[in-house]
């Protein structure tokens, strides 16, 4: 008995001496996963060639900035809108009609292509279906959705015509369903101005993430409300958030002059897009299809293309005359669309 | 009875130090899945893909013939 009290009392000794040691050593491995940046685990990934992207098409028009822009899904049209205070400002490149909508900083083409969502300085996020009959009376056929208490300064349809997602000035966001008007959910967190939204890609689920002027990148969970994930690497307002095609990841780019990515599973930053020449604020990003490349427009006026995994710029877009408020990637990953404080709209392919 | 005792009490912790153990070293083994690594992939995957990574001939490309438009 007494043997065996011994032997079972050196086996714990000896367990008890095993386990710190394997807890101090998940210590030292995981501390070690903290400090490598994408960069370094890319090193093997080979180097990226030359860009041959250029300006394909330069569309004139607007009367004043072009702050948003959107892609409809058949990859030919655009919809696109400016700061005007008086006169109807919106349209698409296409039907070439003004649409109902002044004081617009968000715009976007509904996934069917019959309707775009637009809203701005008037609190409101509208709703107008796009007719064939130039002659409509389209004003009469505006449908107010969302109502905030600020500015609105992003919206998306979610994966139908049914439902829309906007951010606010008011510091929310906000689901709501488009025939109704009803607010669905509300997502509370942010504690200023929220300046923009993505919704993930459709296969990995219901999420969307947020970034503003608090400076912080918000996961949500969009049936639920919560904020599920939240990073504050930035040192300014993020101006933009957009998701790596394979949902696992966003990019966000910031008055701070950097662009940032960020890895959902691994939970934290693990690039930053800067470099000592760039002092300007970036106000926008898209990644191109296989996510390899991060566009940026920056207030220099100029389009900064990142090798997202190396972390190197690959490529600089001249061409536009002031401010870039916003690039996008067409449907079909074929171009770029960017929009600008010069009054203009470029392709880019 | 005290020898006794102490050695009930003991199996349990050895049991639940057995376990600890256990659970420990499979973390330890775990090749530690540089959670980057997927995003590589992906970027791999789709890289052939990617029109404005590998560039497509002029005649596939609608926007490549350069116009300017004026828009109504």
């Amino acid at each position: 008995m007494a043997c065996q009290g011994l032997q079972k009392g050196e086996t714990l000794a000896s367990l008890k001496t095993e386990s710190d040691g394997l807890k101090k050593k998940l210590e030292v491995e995981r501390g070690k996963l903290n400090d490598v940046e994408l960069h370094q685990v890319a090193e093997k990934t080979e180097v990226l060639g030359a860009l041959s992207i250029k300006t394909r098409r330069v569309l004139k028009g607007h009367g004043a900035k072009v702050l948003c822009m959107d892609w409809c899904k058949d990859k030919r049209r655009l919809v696109s809108s400016s700061q005007v205070r008086t006169s109807t400002d919106l349209w698409t490149r296409e039907h070439g009609v003004s649409l109902p909508c002044t004081w617009v900083m968000a715009c976007a083409y509904a996934p069917s292509g019959c309707a775009v969502a637009c809203g701005g300085l008037d609190n409101k996020c509208s709703v107008i279906p796009l007719s064939l009959d130039k002659d409509e009376n389209l004003a009469a056929k505006k449908k107010s959705v969302a109502m905030h208490t600020n500015y609105v300064s992003g919206c998306t349809f979610t994966n139908s015509d049914m439902q829309m997602l906007t951010s606010s000035g008011d510091g929310t966001c906000a689901l709501w369903d488009v025939e109704s008007g009803q607010l669905l959910q509300s997502f509370h967190g942010h504690t200023a101005d929220v300046l923009s939204l993505d919704l993930a890609p459709s296969e990995t689920g219901n999420t969307f993430v947020s970034g503003g002027c608090d400076r912080k990148a918000n996961v949500w969970d969009m049936r639920s409300g919560q904020n599920i994930q939240s990073f504050e690497s930035h040192e300014s307002d993020i101006n933009c958030v957009k998701y790596y095609p394979s949902g696992d990841a966003f990019a966000s780019a910031s008055d701070d002059a950097t662009c940032r990515f960020y890895d959902l599973r691994a939970d934290r930053e693990v690039a930053v897009y800067q470099k000592d020449s760039i002092v300007f604020g970036a106000s926008t990003v898209d990644f191109s299809l296989s996510g390899r490349l991060l566009f940026a427009g920056y207030n220099d006026y100029t389009i900064n293309a990142w090798d997202v995994l190396k972390g190197n710029r690959v490529s600089i877009l001249f061409g536009h005359e002031n401010r870039v408020s916003r690039v996008k990637l067409s449907p079909d990953g074929t171009a770029i669309c960017s929009a600008s404080w010069d009054n203009t709209l470029r392709i880019w392919a | 009875p005290r020898a006794m005792s102490g050695t009930m009490c003991s199996s349990n912790s050895v049991v639940q130090t057995q376990k600890l153990v256990d659970q420990l070293r499979l973390e330890a083994s775990m090749e530690r899945i540089r959670v980057s690594a997927d995003l590589i992939q992906y970027c791999k995957d789709h890289r052939r893909s990617d029109p404005l990574l590998t560039g497509i001939a002029a005649s596939s490309n609608p926007f490549k013939d350069k116009k300017t438009c004026t828009l109504l």
